[in-house]
């Protein structure tokens, strides 16, 4: 964060929050905006992916010679955290499933392939959703509004994604669209309703029609609660604190399972199943480009590493999506979330001069570029802890709604007390915070990698979002494509007769390391992020750099 | 290295490319006097490489004598499907010329009229690769050469076999031509004297054949000037395991263990220790780093109580358990057991109980030595060698390893 905001000077907090009330007063609502740069030079000069010396070529791998930031690159290109011996002695369980990742994606898959009647084991690194999912805030897409179509949801997102996006995927996600908001209300889950009780809609950046629903600014929460229910309801066997730390796979390359390393056993155990469903997330937990992460704990691309090493494709490896409305201040709380929902209810940003500088319903990446370049060029405001950001307009939403605030943002109010700030009364300092990978394994309609057996879904794929990825598309996508994973892996579930299970893969890709001359010294999975430590005096976070102990057996 | 089989000017799809550079002269040589074909092998001395070592000659004799029944059948085994073996792919997909001017030498030396192409239906390049040649030899003015000198129209067939490691035995492979799931039969009689549908069918694996057309263009002299020692010919080894450049290399017969290694295989990986070699894929026997100067040629390796079988050779090194490799191989051969035999049915799945006891440390004493009885009897119960081949591995692994399968009892 330091790095990215050392600009050009920028205004102090107390003289812009001055500034901010006298426009407010003055003029009552701000003026549209109209972008002094275009939208493709805003995003080459000052979106974090365009940063040219974070980008490096992949040495070693299926995507050798590719496009990769140089820290997911780091992790890629990592030698193995174990070795044959280590499984001398390892318990052996066989499934029919094996489901890596314990959020919406894995819930999803898990239960559509224990309904096909297959044996499923679950394995999370943490708890049962324990995950990115419960940090969803602002809602899920699907084109259930009259007037509104499926057919313009795929030309939305296509476009969002820079026209990046794999055509077959987003169209059989968004007609899921629908579906899949009647199989989640089916499972329990709640949605705020109008007085007729019928599904609330909201637009969200870079749409053209209201096609986000959601329960407060909690969406992921709630999906998550009935999600975890309905394992729990389940045959699904479910193992927490179970990280993977490799798969397996066999003679020809199929993957065939996965080694488990219990954290309370403090063991490996290897699970043999006929087929793999990838849903570990995503891998903001590190801190790209030094950004602070709206993500959770888990999200250190384990899935991503994994699948690499058995030679499954990947794809868009150097674009991520940096949520414009991340909270900049208090520091401790820096990265947090604030849901687009409050933008698509109508609040505004503003800069440290108090004029409001980008349509807040541009996408994603515009909108983040934007709030980057004002900071860059002096036109940001300055916490106390060297931390810059603009101001997200909560005073403006609750004085045109009053209550609005309450009502819908709970969350977001619970945040402002955090922060010890009234924010229906004071804006609140944002920043762009690492939210989302765009790019990860390469799948095909059934979530299937190119690896045979093995299926990767949510985050940890790549393709549906292109280059960016539109707001409420991600819950959309974990659900659509985990089911659609967890039934095709089901009906897929034959005896292959593998000749050996083993992580002889490995040995693969220490050959290229060694003849590509790389180290040897780091080991990935990170499965566990660097710790941090909050210096409550000073107001700032001092991050580990050593590798941390992550209680593994190693 | 890659002299001759691998050699670049072998590896050409477009049949005109092959007759231009190392192909035709001994399909012609062969025409000019069929009879002289089965002389210059057996002084060649070319051996069967799929495994055996059985000089081929001997097996071609016996077909050739076969004058009673109008139909000979010749199927070209390619079902390659043991571990660490994948020559045979090589071969098919990169010169798959060769392997059909061998065949049809072959075909015309035992008088054979009708030809199968017997391949692993997972090697689907191999496959496509195969069908487009032999369209492109049936169309060249050999193939009409041939029938005449066969008196006999000559029918080419090419078959995706069942994908079952049984069917590459010789009499499962018969059966899985004539559209039967493939049971092995038992012998005799022997398929040269009645095999697909009654007919004497010669079966010979497809590196055999390759070699074929090289010794009738060169000469017997030369073949056996390309082995080392006693060794005659070149050997394609399909180096796999914890090597820095794993691979399929050819080199003369012979070629020690240690250079096959540290030489061309750029040795190991980590700069490990070795701690043994699987040769032949799964159906043979260990080497220990004792054995790392043994010449790979049938008889050297013998003679250390192992065998080449198919050249295969897979490396593993210190740090990597022996049980749960052996492990892997028995549920292999519990899944792959016909089921024909109830010694092998049940002897390969309760041996493969008794070996993941083993490996997760779960097994008493008395598993250790139930494993080890029936490692002593169960060898020859069954009707082909599947269950042999099993027993001996288990057998060598035990003979070399018996204190890491101790250290993994329960204590």
């Amino acid at each position: 964060m330091s790095n990215e905001t050392a600009m050009n000077g920028s205004i102090s907090y107390q003289e812009a929050l001055g500034k901010y009330h006298i426009q407010k007063q003055s003029e009552k609502g701000f003026p549209a905006v109209e972008l002094s740069l275009d939208e493709k030079q805003l995003l080459t000069e000052f979106h974090p992916d365009h940063r040219h010396e974070t980008i490096t070529n992949l040495q070693v791998g299926p995507n050798k010679g590719d496009r990769c930031h140089k820290q997911i690159a780091d992790v890629l290109q990592a030698d193995s955290r174990i070795d044959a011996a280590d499984l001398a002695g390892a318990r052996i369980r066989e499934t029919d499933v094996l489901v890596i990742g314990g959020g919406g994606a894995g819930c999803a898959a898990a239960l559509m392939a224990a309904e096909s009647g297959a044996k499923v084991i679950l394995t999370t690194k943490l708890r049962l959703g324990d995950s990115n999912t419960v940090m969803a805030e602002g809602g899920i897409q699907a084109s259930i509004e009259k007037g509104d179509t499926p057919q313009s949801h795929y030309n939305d997102t296509l476009k969002a994604g820079h026209q990046k996006g794999n055509k077959e995927l987003i169209k059989k996600m968004v007609m899921d669209g629908p579906e899949t908001i009647r199989w989640l209300i089916q499972q329990g889950m709640q949605f705020d309703l109008n007085q007729f009780g019928d599904l609330l809609t909201r637009k969200a950046g870079g749409t053209t029609a209201n096609r986000v629903v959601y329960f407060r600014d909690y969406t992921g929460l709630e999906m998550m609660r009935v999600l975890r229910e309905s394992v729990s309801n389940s045959d699904i066997d479910v193992w927490d604190y179970s990280p993977a730390v490799e798969l397996l796979s066999n003679e020809s390359g199929h993957c065939a399972g996965a080694i488990i390393s219990s954290l309370e056993e403090c063991r490996y155990i290897q699970i043999k199943a006929k087929t793999v469903i990838v849903a570990t997330g995503g891998i903001g937990r590190v801190h790209l480009n030094q950004f602070p992460t709206s993500n959770h704990f888990g999200a250190t691309g384990d899935g991503l590493v994994l699948a690499y090493r058995l030679g499954a494709k990947l794809r868009d490896l150097d674009s991520f999506q940096y949520h414009p409305t991340g909270v900049a201040y208090p520091q401790h709380l820096s990265g947090t979330l604030i849901t687009e929902g409050v933008r698509s209810s109508g609040a505004f940003m503003i800069n440290a001069l108090g004029k409001r500088f980008v349509d807040e319903l541009k996408p994603r990446d515009i909108v983040a570029a934007a709030i980057i370049r004002e900071c860059r060029e002096g036109r940001g405001v300055a916490g106390n802890n060297g931390m810059r950001g603009v101001w997200l307009d909560t005073p403006g939403l609750e004085a045109g709604n009053p209550g609005i605030i309450k009502q819908r943002f709970p969350k977001l109010m619970k945040l402002g007390l955090k922060s010890q700030i009234d924010i229906t009364q004071v804006p609140m300092l944002i920043y762009p915070t690492l939210h989302y990978q765009n790019g990860g394994v390469v799948i095909d309609e059934n979530g299937q990698s190119s690896i045979e057996d093995l299926y990767c879904v949510g985050e940890v794929s790549g393709g549906i979002h292109g280059r960016n990825r539109l707001m409420g598309n991600a819950l959309l996508e974990i659900i659509s494509f985990g089911r659609r994973a967890g039934a095709h892996a089901a009906k897929n579930r034959k005896s292959r007769g593998h000749k050996q299970i083993s992580i002889d893969h490995i040995s693969n890709l220490r050959r290229e390391l060694m003849q590509n001359g790389m180290p040897m010294s780091t080991k990935s999975p990170l499965l566990f992020p660097e710790y941090a430590q909050y210096d409550s005096e000073k107001n700032i976070t001092i991050r580990n750099s050593s590798t941390p102990h992550c209680g593994v057996c190693d | 290295m890659n002299n001759v089989l691998l050699h670049s000017d072998s590896q050409v799809d477009k049949l005109g490319q092959w007759l231009n550079g190392n192909g035709g002269d001994g399909l012609a040589n062969a025409l000019s006097d069929p009879d002289a074909i089965i002389p210059v092998l057996k002084e060649a001395g070319l051996r069967g490489l799929g495994g055996s070592g059985f000089p081929a000659y001997k097996k071609w004799q016996f077909v050739a004598e076969q004058d009673a029944n109008p139909d000979k059948y010749l199927i070209c085994n390619g079902n390659e499907d043991e571990p660490g073996t994948f020559k045979d792919a090589y071969l098919l997909s990169n010169s798959p010329h060769q392997v059909i001017e061998g065949a049809l030498i072959t075909a015309l030396a035992n008088n054979i009229n009708k030809i199968v192409f017997y391949i692993n239906p997972e090697q689907k390049v191999s496959l496509e690769k195969i069908r487009n040649a032999v369209e492109q030899w049936q169309t060249s003015n050999f193939f009409n050469q041939l029938e005449t000198a066969l008196e006999k129209p000559l029918n080419i067939r090419v078959m995706a076999s069942s994908g079952h490691y049984i069917g590459g035995e010789e009499t499962a492979a018969i059966e899985s031509v004539e559209g039967n799931f493939p049971f092995p039969r038992g012998k005799p009689p022997f398929p040269a004297i009645s095999g697909v549908h009654g007919c004497p069918t010669l079966i010979n694996n497809i590196e055999t054949l390759a070699n074929v057309p090289h010794i009738l263009k060169n000469g017997a002299p030369w073949y056996q000037d390309l082995g080392r020692g006693d060794s005659a010919g070149t050997k394609i080894y399909c180096l796999s395991g914890d090597v820095l450049k794993p691979g399929v290399y050819e080199l003369p017969m012979g070629t020690p263990l240690s250079e096959l290694i540290y030489t061309h295989g750029g040795g190991m990986l980590l700069d490990k220790k070795i701690k043994a070699v699987f040769t032949g894929g799964a159906s043979s026997t260990i080497l220990t780093p004792k054995d790392i100067d043994v010449p790979l040629d049938f008889d050297s390796v013998k003679e250390r109580g192992s065998s080449l079988g198919t050249g295969a050779m897979i490396v593993v090194s210190e740090g990597t358990g022996i049980v749960k490799r052996v492990t892997e191989y028995i549920n292999f051969y519990a899944h792959s057991s016909c089921g024909q035999c109830p010694p092998c049915k049940t002897g390969t799945f309760y041996m493969s109980q008794l070996l993941n006891k083993i490996d997760t440390g779960q097994a008493s004493q008395f598993d250790l030595e139930s494993l080890i009885n029936l490692s002593k009897i169960l060898p020859g119960s069954g009707r082909c060698h599947l269950l042999d081949g099993a027993m001996h591995l288990v057998d060598s692994s035990l003979m070399h390893f018996i204190d890491e399968y101790k250290s993994s009892l329960r204590p």
